[in-house]
C-alpha cells in the first residue's frame, strides 16, 4: 500500500492479534484469574434501597460463620475520612445509601462461596426515604433536592476526561438544585433562524441508560505491602495510571506507595477506570492479606457507572432550497446521583454536524437516586446522533430532497464550528457521504414489502495524550518495546508494525510489553479513541532513535559512514555491499560488549499530538419489520468511517464491527430501566439484551483514508466513531420501512407496533 | 463433602467438593484451569461452555457432582501436541476474538456445532452460536472463524 508517497511493507496490511495465542488457548491472564498465596476472596452487600438512612448494621451472624475472616463497614477501612462525591469515592456507604446497588458491607472470607454464604448474613437495618428518580422532576425547580448542602468538596472524578474537546461553559447556579451543571452554546440568532425556515420540525427524543456489557465482570486483586506499607493492585482496567492516582488519593497513600498492574481486560467500553480498586486496596490493607474481588454479572450492573439517559427536546430549520437555518435544543442528561458531564459533548455533537448559522443549545446535567452515570464507547454520540439524524433525515423527506443529498449539502467541513463555536480539526465527513452514496447498497437499493433502508451520520472528536515509550534491542535480535497504556481494541498489534516498519523486521520478532505503574512509561488512558493516535507517535520516536543506534554501531563496525549504511529485514548492511550485513542483534551484542559508542541499544520516545483527528462515519441500516408484530429484523448494515490511515486494517475493522453491532445494540435492544422506586429491572442478561448473534446481521466495514495531519502516519481514533450512527440509521429505516417515526430507543416491537396501530388508526401522535 | 472423579482434558483427578460447587467453579478454583470463564450468574453468555462427554455445556449450569465420572474437555485441552485446533486457528486467523473473555467458550460451543453440523451455512452458525454472548466483535468475524474451522475440519481450502 501505497500512504504519503511511501511504500509500506508492513504497516496497513492486516495482522492478526498479538496475544491472540494466549486467548485462544486460555492461558490469558484476566484479573479474577489470579490467584496470589493466603488470598482471600470478598463479597459485597448492596443496597436494596435507592435512597435510603443506615439505622443499625448487625454483622455477628455473618462474623460467626464458618470461613469468614471479616465484615468492614465504611469506618474500618482506611477511606472513612474522604468525601463521598463520586461513584469512586463511594467505596462504602456511610449514614445513607444513594442508590440501588451501593456497596454498604463487605465481607472477606477464605473462600468465595464462605463470603457470599455470609453476606447473606449480615443484616443492615434502613430506614427507607423517598427517591427521586425522574429526571424531568428531579430537575424541575420545586423538586426536593439529593445534595441540600451542596456535594461534598474534595477532587475530581477521573472518568470525564474522555474527549479533547471544550466542553462549553459551565455555570452553577446558587440556589441547591439538582442541576448539577449547565452548558449553553448559542450562535447567530435561532429566532430568525425559525422565522426564514419553510420547514420546522420539532420533536423529543429520549436515549435510555445503556450499559456497557463489556463480557468480563469487574474484577481486581489487592496485595498489600506489609513491610513497606502500600498496596499492588491486580486489576482489569483502561488506565493503570488512572486507577493508580484514585487509590492513592482515597487511601491516602503517596503514589509511588501504590502500584497498579493492568491485567488483560475482558472489555471496558469506558466504564473501567477504578470502581472497585480503592475497595479492594482499603480491604486487603486492612485485613494485612491478598483479596480477591469480582463482581456477579447482576452486581455489576448495579454497582457500576452506565451511561446516563437523556431527554433531548429539538427544533430544527431549513429553507425549501435545503439549506439549514436553525438547530434549537434543550438537553436533560440523567446522571445519576453523582456529577457526570456529557451535556457540553451531546451539545457539541447535535450542533456540529451540519453548517448551520443559527444555534442555540442548552443542557442540564440532573442528578437522581441512581448509579452514577459513567462512559460507554463515544459517550453521549449515540444519543446526540438518534436526535440530529432522526430530525435531518424527516426534514429532507419534508422538503422532497434525497435524504444524502441534504446531509452532503449541510455536512460540516474543517473550519466549521461544532456546537460549541470552536472550529473542526480536519475531519472527513463528506469523503464519507460520498462514499456511501456511491456504494451499491444505498445507490441500487431496492426494498421488498414493509422493507426500508436508512441512513446516518456520526462522528466523535476523539482524545489524545502525551505518551512515552522505551525500545530495546536483544542480542538474538528480539526488539522490545515498552509501553504504559493498555491494549483494550487491538491497539498493541498495531504498535507493533510501527516498529516493524521502521526497523523492517517482521512483527513477530517483536514484544511489547505493557508496562505497570512502577515499570511502564506514561501513557493516558485508553478511552477517547485516543492510544493508538498518541502511543504511536512515541513508539515509533524510540524505534526510530533505536534504528539510529544501529546504524552508528554498524559504521562503525565495517568502518563505513552511515549514509553508506542501509537496514533490510533485521540486517545492517553496506549498500551495494551485500556480503557486509550485519543483523540487528549482533550489533546489539556488539553495543553490549564495546567500550565507548552508544552502548546498549535502547531509546526512548515521546510525543505529545498537538491536534486530535476526530473520525467521521456514514451507515446504512435495512431492516423489516413485520407489521403484524413489530418485529424489527436488521437484512444488510453498512458502515463507512473515515480511519485516517488504517495502521493495521484487520484491527480496524474488528473496531468497526463491534461498535457498529453496540450502536444496533443502542438502537433495537438495550436499555437499563429503573421503577418508580428506583429498582433496577434489569439487572442480568436475561433482562438486559446484549446483542445476541442470530440478532444482527454482517457488518460491511468500508475503511476511507483521509489522512489526518498530525496523527502517526495519517492515523485518526478508531474506537468510538462506529457506535454512533447505528440507531439512527435503524430508526430511519424504520421511518422508511412503515412511515412511523419513533422518537424512543430502543425501539422495541411493542412500541414499534402501538405505534403503526396509531398510524394505521390515523391519530399519528408524532408530528412531522 | 462429595468426592468425584472426572476426567479433564485426559487427566484424571479425584477430588472433595461441596455438593453445590458448580462446574465452572470446580475447573477454575480446584483445577486451576481458568481459561474457562464466568460472565453472568443467569446462564445466558456462554462465557463457560464445555465439552462434558462430547458435548457443549454451561458449565454455571451443572454441578460438579453432576460430572462425577465424565470426560470435560475445556479450551485448555484443545490444542493436541501443541498443534492448534482448527477452531483456534480460525478465530486467530480470521479475528474472530478482540478482548477474549467470549472466546474460549465461543469456540468450545462452535465444537459442538460443527460436530453436529460439519458443513453450517453462516444463518446456522449465527443461529448454532446464539447462547454465546460477545460484545467486542460484533460476531461478524466469529463467523468467518468457525467456517475457516469448518473448512479446515473438512480438510478443505480455507475460505478466503
Ligand atoms: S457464565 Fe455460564 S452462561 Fe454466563
Ligand atoms: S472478544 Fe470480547 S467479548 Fe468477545
Amino acid at each position: 500500500m501505497s500512504h504519503n508517497g511511501s511504500t509500506f511493507r508492513y504497516l496497513g496490511k492486516g495482522h492478526r492479534l498479538i496475544e491472540g495465542l494466549e486467548k485462544i488457548t486460555g492461558n490469558a491472564k484476566y484479573a479474577g484469574d489470579l490467584s496470589l498465596p493466603g488470598m482471600l476472596h470478598a463479597c459485597l452487600v448492596l443496597s436494596p434501597y435507592a435512597h435510603a438512612r443506615i439505622v443499625a448494621i448487625d454483622r455477628s451472624t455473618a462474623q460467626a460463620a464458618p470461613g469468614v475472616v471479616a465484615v468492614l463497614t465504611a469506618d474500618d477501612l482506611p477511606t472513612r475520612d474522604r468525601a463521598v462525591n463520586s461513584r469512586h469515592s463511594a467505596v462504602l456507604a456511610k449514614d445513607r445509601v444513594l442508590w440501588r446497588g451501593q456497596p454498604v458491607v463487605v465481607v472477606v472470607g477464605e473462600t468465595e462461596a464462605a463470603a457470599r454464604d455470609a453476606a447473606d448474613r449480615v443484616v443492615v437495618e434502613y430506614e427507607p426515604l423517598t427517591p427521586i428518580i425522574d429526571v424531568q422532576k428531579a430537575a424541575a425547580p420545586d423538586a426536593p433536592v439529593i445534595w441540600p448542602q451542596g456535594l461534598p468538596k474534595e477532587g475530581a472524578d477521573l472518568t470525564a476526561a474522555h474527549a479533547a474537546v471544550d466542553k462549553g461553559e459551565q455555570e452553577t447556579t446558587g440556589a441547591p438544585s439538582n442541576i448539577h451543571d449547565e452548558v449553553h452554546f448559542v450562535r447567530g440568532d435561532v429566532e430568525r433562524g425559525f422565522a426564514e425556515a419553510d420547514v420546522v420540525i420539532e420533536r423529543v427524543y429520549r436515549t435510555p441508560m445503556v450499559h456497557q456489557g463489556y463480557l468480563e465482570p469487574h474484577a481486581s486483586v489487592a496485595e498489600p505491602d506489609l513491610y513497606r506499607g502500600g498496596v499492588t493492585v491486580y486489576t482489569s482496567t483502561q488506565g493503570q495510571f488512572s486507577v493508580r492516582d484514585e487509590v492513592a488519593r482515597l487511601l491516602s497513600l503517596p503514589k509511588h506507595k501504590v502500584r497498579v498492574v493492568p491485567m488483560t481486560i475482558g472489555g471496558g467500553f469506558g466504564a473501567k477506570y477504578g470502581i472497585i480498586d480503592p475497595l479492594v486496596a482499603a480491604v486487603a490493607i486492612t485485613v494485612k492479606r491478598p483479596v480477591r474481588l469480582v463482581l456477579t454479572r447482576t452486581e455489576d450492573f448495579l454497582s457500576t457507572t452506565p451511561s446516563p439517559a437523556a431527554i433531548v427536546e429539538l427544533k430544527v430549520g431549513a429553507r425549501a432550497d435545503g439549506t439549514l437555518t436553525a438547530i434549537q435544543a434543550r438537553v436533560l442528561m440523567d446522571n445519576g446521583v453523582f456529577p457526570f458531564t456529557l451535556g457540553g459533548i451531546v451539545g457539541i455533537l447535535l450542533g456540529g454536524y451540519y453548517k448551520c448559522p443559527n444555534l442555540r443549545i442548552d443542557c442540564y446535567e440532573v442528578l437522581t437516586h441512581k448509579p452514577q452515570a459513567g462512559a460507554y464507547r463515544a459517550p453521549g454520540a449515540p444519543t446526540a446522533t438518534f436526535a440530529i439524524e432522526s430530525t435531518i433525515d424527516d426534514l429532507a423527506r419534508a422538503l422532497g430532497h434525497d435524504p444524502l443529498t441534504f446531509r452532503l449539502q449541510n455536512a460540516a467541513e474543517t473550519g466549521d464550528p461544532m456546537g460549541n463555536n470552536d472550529p473542526w480539526p480536519h475531519i472527513g465527513l463528506k469523503l464519507v457521504l460520498e462514499r456511501l452514496r456511491d456504494h451499491p447498497a444505498w445507490k441500487d437499493r431496492q426494498v421488498g414489502p414493509n422493507e426500508g433502508v436508512g441512513i446516518a451520520i456520526g462522528g466523535w472528536p476523539c482524545g489524545m495524550s502525551p505518551a512515552a515509550s522505551i525500545c530495546r534491542v536483544d542480542t538474538d535480535g528480539t526488539v522490545r518495546i515498552h509501553v504504559g497504556s493498555v491494549d483494550i481494541s487491538g491497539v498493541n498489534s498495531s504498535l507493533v508494525l510501527v516498529v516493524a516498519e521502521i526497523l523492517d523486521i517482521p512483527p513477530e520478532q517483536i514484544e511489547l510489553i505493557q508496562g505497570d505503574t512502577r515499570s511502564g512509561p506514561f501513557a493516558g488512558p485508553s478511552g477517547g479513541s485516543q492510544t493508538t493516535y498518541s502511543v504511536a507517535g512515541a513508539v515509533a520516536k524510540a524505534a526510530r532513535a533505536v534504528r539510529e543506534k544501529l546504524f552508528e554501531i554498524a559504521a562503525d563496525h565495517f568502518e563505513v559512514s552511515v549514509a553508506d549504511l542501509e537496514l533490510r529485514n533485521g540486517m545492517v548492511s553496506v549498500r551495494g555491499f551485500p556480503d557486509k550485513a550485519v543483523s540487528i542483534g549482533t550489533l546489539a551484542a556488539i553495543a553490549e560488549s564495546k567500550a565507548g559508542g552508544p552502548g546498549p541499544i535502547i531509546a526512548e520516545g515521546s510525543a505529545a499530538v498537538s491536534e486530535n483527528a476526530p473520525g467521521f462515519v456514514a451507515h446504512l441500516a435495512k431492516v423489516h419489520v413485520d407489521p403484524e408484530t413489530g418485529q424489527v429484523t436488521l437484512k444488510q448494515y453498512v458502515a463507512i468511517q473515515d480511519v485516517g490511515f488504517a495502521l493495521n486494517p484487520t484491527m480496524v475493522a474488528g473496531q468497526i464491527h463491534g461498535g457498529s453491532v453496540q450502536g444496533i445494540g443502542w438502537g433495537l435492544y438495550e436499555a437499563m430501566i429503573y421503577d418508580e422506586y428506583g429498582q433496577l429491572l434489569t439487572a442480568s442478561f436475561m433482562d438486559y439484551n446484549l446483542p445476541a448473534f442470530d440478532q444482527v446481521p454482517d457488518i460491511e466495514a468500508v475503511l476511507v483514508e483521509n489522512p489526518s495531519p498530525y496523527g502517526p502516519f495519517g492515523a485518526r481514533g478508531v474506537g468510538e466513531p462506529p457506535i454512533t450512527a447505528g440507531a439512527a440509521a435503524i430508526a430511519n429505516a424504520i421511518r422508511d420501512a412503515t412511515g412511523v417515526r419513533m422518537t424512543e430507543l430502543p425501539i422495541r416491537a411493542e412500541a414499534l407496533w402501538r405505534a403503526m396501530r396509531e398510524q394505521i388508526n390515523g391519530q399519528s401522535s408524532t408530528p412531522g | 463433602m462429595a468426592t468425584i472423579t472426572v476426567t479433564v482434558n485426559g487427566k484424571s483427578y479425584t477430588s472433595e467438593v461441596e455438593p453445590r460447587t458448580l462446574l465452572v467453579h470446580y475447573l477454575r478454583e480446584h483445577l486451576n484451569l481458568t481459561g474457562t470463564h464466568i460472565g453472568c450468574d443467569t446462564s445466558q453468555c456462554g462465557a463457560c461452555v464445555v465439552l462434558v462427554d462430547g458435548v457443549s455445556v454451561k458449565s454455571c449450569t451443572m454441578l460438579a457432582v453432576q460430572a462425577d465420572g465424565a470426560n470435560v474437555l475445556t479450551i485448555e485441552g484443545l490444542a493436541q501436541n501443541g498443534q492448534l485446533h482448527p477452531l483456534q486457528e480460525g478465530f486467530w486467523e480470521c479475528h474472530g476474538l478482540q478482548c477474549g473473555y467470549c472466546t474460549p467458550g465461543m469456540i468450545m460451543a462452535a465444537y459442538d456445532l460443527l460436530q453436529q453440523n460439519p458443513e453450517p451455512t453462516d444463518e446456522e452458525v449465527r443461529h448454532g452460536l446464539e447462547g454465546n454472548l460477545c460484545r467486542c466483535t460484533g460476531y461478524h468475524n466469529i463467523v468467518r472463524a468457525v467456517q475457516y474451522a469448518a473448512a479446515k475440519m473438512r480438510s478443505e481450502e480455507v475460505p478466503a
